[in-house]
C-alpha cells in the first residue's frame, strides 16, 4: 500500500518534470485577460502616416502599451523587474533597470498610476512591425515614499512620444520620451443644490438589506415601499451600490438594469435618489484607482441623465478606514474620485457620507454638499454643527444618517425601547426643523439578517443594527413611524 | 453607521493633521533658484542649486520619461545643491523637478536634448521582397540614436542609398518624431536591391530587398510523345514556353503550373509541374483506347496558356479468348500492339459474368506478356450457363450461353 503511494508520488513528479512548455504558452495565445489596469484611453481618429491601421492591430498595440505602463507602476512600487522584458526592448529596459536600482538602494517607493491616455498613432510601418504614437495629456498620479515615510503626492499631465516594435508577438517599447509635463489641476466645478429641503431615508427593502439588487429584487416591493415613503411625506431615498457585488471594474449589466428600474420607480413616486458608490470597498491602493474609475464611469454614465437622480455619495463613512488604510491614502482616493465623478456628471451634486461631524470638514472644498452621520446624543448636535459651519462657510449640509435602535434584549438588557425610539425621532424632527437641516434617517425596516461586512460578527452589534426601522419585521409601523418626517406630526 | 470610539480616534487624527499644516513654511520665501537650466545636453553632469535661508534640507523629486526618484540635497554655505543622477540626465525629454517641503511647491522643468551625433543607426526594412514593375514598394525606417540611446532632434538629416543593377541613387530625409522613413518602389526588372542609410558621419549596414518578377502573363504549351498510339504505356510530356511577367522577367523558379486534360468523354485529368528557368514540365501516361485530348495549362488564378488538342489512335484491333473445358478458366490473348508486338504489361482486361441480364460477378486483371487468365472456383461461380463479356483497349467481346460446370 505504502509502496504504491510512493511509486505514485514519484511517477507524478516525473510526469510533471516531463511536461514542457505547451504551445499556447510559447506563442502567448493563452487567454489571460484579467482586468487589472483600466485607465481611460481615447485614440485620436486622425489618420496616420505609413500603412493604415486596422482595429485589431490598434487594439494589440493598446493592450501591450498599457501593460507596459502597468509593469512600470509595479516596478516603481516593488522594485521588481517582473514583466519588463515583455514590454520593453533590450535597450529600453536598461533605462528602467537603472532607475529601479537607484530607488531600491535608497528605499524610495513610488506608488503610481495613470488615469487618462489620449494616444495618436503617428506612424505604422508597411510591414506592420513598427508603430510610433504620441500619447497626449497622460494624467499621472504618484505618491512618493522614502524609508517608508509618505512625502508627497503629485498629479501630472504629460505627453509622451513612443516608438514600439513588434517582437515575437509583443509590442515592445523601443523609445519612450516625455516631451511635455506640467502639474495637473482638475477643473473645479461646483454644482448648485437644486433639490433642497431633503426629507429622506436610507432605504433597503425589508428582506434584502445590503443585497438590494440581488436575485430577490422585486419591482412590486419597491413600488409599494416608495409609495409608502411618499405618503409619509419624504422626498429622497439613499441607496447603496456594493462595489464587488456590482462587478467592480466590469459592471454587471443585470444589476445596472435593476438600478435603473429602481430610479424609474422612484421617479413614479416623486422620490429623488442619492446613490452611494463603493459600498464595502476598502482598498484605496493607487493601482486600484483605474479599476475604481472604470466602475464609476459605467455607473455614472448609465444613470446620470435620469430625472430621479439626486446626486452621488462617493463613499459611505470612509473615515472609518483611516486607521487601517491610512488617512492620506483614503483622502487622495476620495479627492480623485470626486473629480472623476464630477467630470463624468457635471450636473449632479457630489458628497461623502462621513460617519461623524468632526470628519465632515475634510475635502469640504471638493464636495458640493457636506454629509455627516449622527448617532450621538441629539442635544449635542447643534453645538457640533456650529464648529462645522465655521470651518466650511456656506456649503449646504446634509444629516445623512441618524436613528436609534429599539433593541432591548439578551445582548443589551438595558437598551432602548420602541417608545425611546419614537421619542428620539420626535426630538430629531424638531431639531431638523429648527436648524433647517437636510436630513435622511436610518432606516425604514427592522431587518432579520445583517451581513458581517456591516457591523462585524459580534451578536450585540448585529442585534442592535436589526432594530433601527420605523416598521418592524412584519412591516407594521412602530411607535416611531409617526415621526418619520415632520409632515406626519 | 459609526461607533463612538472611532470618533475620538478621528478627532485626534484630525487635530494632528491641522497642527502639522500650520507649521509648514512657504518655500519660495526660503529658497532662491541660483542654477537650474531650462535646456541641458544629455549625459552632462547636472546640479540644481538654490540659496536657502534656513538650515532645512528638503528633498527633491525628479521625474523623467522612464521613472521618478527622490534626491537628497547637499547644503554648504546656505547653498542647497542637488545632483541629478546619471540615469536621469542621460535620457532626452522633459525632466520635472519639485522641492518637497510641504504645502507649497518650488518646481520647474529642464528639457534634456539628445546629442547631435549618431552612435547607432537602427533600420527596419519591410517587406523584404517586393514585386517588379513599379507598383510594389518596401519601406525603410531609420532611427538614428546618440550614445545614450536617445533619438535625435527633429529635422536631423538622414541620407538613404539605393543600388540596383548599374544604378545608384541617394535621397535626403529629415527625422520627425525620432525617425525617418522612405518607400522604395520596385524597378521594372527583377533582381536584388541594396539599401543603406547614413546620418551624421555614421553609415548603417546593408539591407537587401529581393525584387521578384511580377505575376506571369499568358504563355503557350507544347506536347512531346514517343508515338501517337493509345497503348496505355508510353508517356506524353507537356511543356510550357518560358513564362514571364509583363516586363519580360522570367517568373521565379518553382512557380506552380497545372495542366488540365479534357478527354472526349469529358473526363478531366490533371497533372502539374514547377517552373525552372520559366519552363514547367508535366507528364501523363497514354490512354489505352482511342482518345482526343484537349490540354490547357494554368498558373492558378493568375494566367493561362493556349489550348492544344492531341489524338491517340487505337492499337488493339482484336484479341483471342479461349475457354477451358469446364469454362472455369478463361485465357485472353495474345493482345498485340501496333507493330504486332505483345502489348506492354499492365493493360487492363475486364471480365463480367451475367445470368440473363443480372451481373453475377466480375474481375479485372492486367496483361502479363500479352495474356490474362481468369479462373473461378465454384463457390464464387455456381454451375450454370452464363453470358460472358470480355473488354480491353476499348474492344468488347461477348460469349452467350457458356456452360460452367
Amino acid at each position: 500500500m505504502i509502496i504504491g503511494f510512493i511509486i505514485y508520488g514519484i511517477s507524478a513528479i516525473f510526469g510533471y518534470l516531463n511536461t514542457g512548455a505547451d504551445r499556447s504558452s510559447m506563442l502567448h495565445t493563452e487567454i489571460q485577460k484579467i482586468e487589472q489596469y483600466t485607465p481611460k484611453i481615447s485614440w485620436s481618429k486622425l489618420p496616420n502616416e505609413g500603412r493604415p491601421i486596422d482595429d485589431e492591430n490598434r487594439k494589440a498595440i493598446e493592450n501591450d502599451y498599457l501593460d507596459a505602463w502597468y509593469v512600470m507602476h509595479l516596478s516603481n512600487k516593488t522594485h521588481s523587474t517582473a514583466g519588463i522584458e515583455d514590454y520593453f526592448t533590450d535597450s529600453a529596459r536598461q533605462n528602467l533597470y537603472d532607475i529601479i536600482e537607484l530607488n531600491a538602494t535608497k528605499n524610495i517607493v513610488i506608488e503610481s498610476t495613470t488615469l487618462e491616455h489620449h494616444p495618436k498613432l503617428e506612424f505604422f510601418s508597411e510591414d506592420g512591425q513598427l508603430a510610433v504614437i504620441t500619447d497626449h495629456d497622460v494624467i499621472e498620479y504618484k505618491r512618493l515614499f522614502k524609508q517608508d515615510e509618505f512625502l508627497q503626492e503629485f498629479k501630472e499631465q504629460s505627453t509622451y512620444k513612443v516608438i514600439l516594435l513588434l517582437e515575437d508577438g509583443f509590442w515592445r517599447i523601443r523609445h519612450f520620451t516625455k516631451i511635455q509635463s506640467k502639474p495637473f489641476k482638475p477643473a473645479e466645478n461646483q454644482v448648485e443644490l437644486v433639490h433642497k429641503n431633503i426629507k429622506g431615508i436610507n432605504y433597503y427593502p425589508k428582506d434584502t438589506p445590503w443585497d438590494m439588487f440581488g436575485e430577490s429584487f422585486s419591482e412590486d416591493i419597491l413600488r409599494s415601499d416608495f409609495n409608502l415613503l411618499k405618503d409619509a411625506g419624504l422626498n429622497t431615498i439613499r441607496v447603496f451600490i456594493q462595489y464587488d457585488d456590482f462587478g467592480n471594474a466590469k459592471v454587471n449589466n443585470k444589476k445596472l438594469d435593476k438600478l435603473k428600474t429602481t430610479l424609474d420607480l422612484a421617479s413614479e413616486a416623486d422620490l429623488k435618489v442619492m446613490i452611494t458608490l463603493f459600498d464595502f470597498y476598502g482598498n484605496y491602493e493607487v493601482l486600484d484607482w483605474t479599476l475604481n474609475m472604470k466602475h464609476a464611469e459605467t455607473l455614472v454614465n448609465a444613470v446620470k441623465n435620469h430625472e430621479a437622480l439626486w446626486g452621488w455619495d462617493i463613499k459611505n463613512e470612509p473615515n472609518l478606514d483611516f486607521e487601517s488604510r491610512g488617512q492620506s491614502n483614503v483622502l487622495s482616493w476620495l479627492e480623485n474620485m470626486i473629480n472623476h465623478v464630477k467630470y463624468l456628471d457635471p450636473n449632479h451634486p457630489v458628497t461623502i457620507g462621513w460617519s461623524n461631524i468632526e470628519s465632515a470638514s475634510l475635502l469640504s472644498d471638493n464636495v458640493d454638499v457636506i454629509t455627516f452621520h449622527f448617532y450621538e446624543d441629539l442635544s449635542t448636535l447643534e453645538d457640533q454643527l456650529k464648529t462645522l459651519v465655521s470651518q466650511t462657510e456656506d456649503k449646504p449640509l446634509l444629516l445623512g444618517e441618524f436613528g436609534m435602535s429599539s433593541y432591548n434584549g439578551f445582548w443589551k438588557p438595558f437598551g432602548t425601547s420602541d417608545e425611546d425610539q419614537a421619542e428620539y425621532h420626535k426630538t430629531a424632527q424638531q431639531l431638523i426643523s429648527k436648524l433647517n437641516l437636510n436630513a435622511m434617517s436610518w432606516t425604514l425596516y427592522d431587518f432579520d439578517q445583517i451581513p458581517k461586512e456591516v457591523v462585524g460578527r459580534l451578536p450585540w452589534r448585529k442585534h442592535l443594527q436589526k432594530h433601527f426601522g420605523f416598521l418592524d419585521k412584519e412591516g407594521q409601523p412602530k411607535a416611531a413611524f409617526q415621526y418619520i418626517s415632520s409632515e406626519l406630526d | 453607521m459609526a461607533l463612538k470610539l472611532n470618533h475620538i480616534a478621528l478627532l485626534i487624527l484630525f487635530l494632528t493633521v491641522f497642527q502639522k499644516d500650520s507649521e509648514t513654511p512657504m518655500v519660495n520665501d526660503h529658497f532662491k533658484l541660483i542654477d537650474a537650466p531650462e535646456v541641458w545636453s544629455a549625459g552632462q553632469d547636472l546640479q540644481l542649486k538654490f540659496k536657502s535661508a534656513t538650515e532645512s534640507k528638503p528633498l527633491l523629486y525628479c521625474s523623467n520619461s522612464y521613472g521618478s526618484t527622490i534626491i537628497e540635497p547637499h547644503l554648504e554655505n546656505t547653498i542647497l545643491s542637488y545632483s541629478i543622477p546619471q540615469a536621469f540626465t542621460k535620457k532626452s525629454g522633459v525632466l520635472r523637478w519639485t522641492i518637497l517641503s510641504g504645502a507649497s511647491e518650488f518646481n520647474g522643468q529642464i528639457t534634456i536634448r539628445p546629442l547631435q551625433e549618431t552612435a547607432k543607426i537602427e533600420s527596419y526594412l519591410g517587406p523584404p521582397s517586393i514585386e517588379a514593375g513599379g507598383s510594389d514598394y518596401t519601406m525603410l525606417v531609420v532611427i538614428p540614436t546618440d550614445r545614450y540611446d536617445n533619438t535625435l532632434t527633429n529635422q536631423t538629416k538622414v541620407t538613404t542609398h539605393r543600388q540596383f543593377l548599374e544604378q545608384q541613387t541617394s535621397d535626403s530625409l529629415f527625422t520627425f518624431n525620432g525617425f525617418a522613413y522612405q518607400n522604395f518602389y520596385s524597378p521594372r526588372q527583377s533582381g536584388r536591391m541594396l539599401l543603406s542609410s547614413s546620418c551624421i558621419e555614421l553609415n548603417s549596414k546593408e539591407y537587401t530587398v529581393v525584387v521578384n518578377p511580377a505575376i506571369p502573363t499568358t504563355f503557350t504549351i507544347s506536347e512531346n510523345r514517343p508515338h501517337q498510339f493509345a497503348d496505355g504505356n508510353q508517356i506524353t510530356t507537356f511543356e510550357t514556353s518560358i513564362i514571364t511577367d509583363r516586363n519580360k522577367n522570367v517568373v521565379s523558379d518553382g512557380t506552380y503550373v497545372e495542366f488540365y486534360i479534357t478527354t472526349d468523354e469529358n473526363t478531366i485529368l490533371k497533372t502539374s509541374g514547377l517552373t525552372i528557368n520559366g519552363i514547367a514540365k508535366a507528364q501523363m501516361i497514354h490512354p489505352d483506347t482511342e482518345s482526343y485530348w484537349t490540354v490547357k495549362a494554368y498558373v492558378e488564378g493568375i494566367s493561362e496558356s493556349n489550348e492544344i488538342t492531341l489524338h491517340y489512335s487505337q492499337v488493339v484491333e482484336d484479341f483471342k479468348v479461349v475457354f477451358s473445358e469446364n469454362s472455369r478458366t478463361i485465357s485472353v490473348g495474345p493482345i498485340q500492339s501496333f507493330m504486332g508486338q505483345m502489348i506492354p504489361d499492365g493493360l487492363n482486361v475486364h471480365a463480367r459474368w451475367f445470368k440473363n441480364t443480372t451481373e453475377i460477378t466480375s474481375a479485372t486483371q492486367t496483361t502479363v506478356d500479352g495474356f490474362v487468365i481468369f479462373e473461378f472456383e465454384d463457390h464464387v461461380l455456381p454451375k450454370d450457363n452464363y453470358t460472358i463479356e470480355i473488354e480491353t483497349a476499348g474492344q468488347t467481346k461477348q460469349f452467350n450461353a457458356i456452360a460452367v460446370w
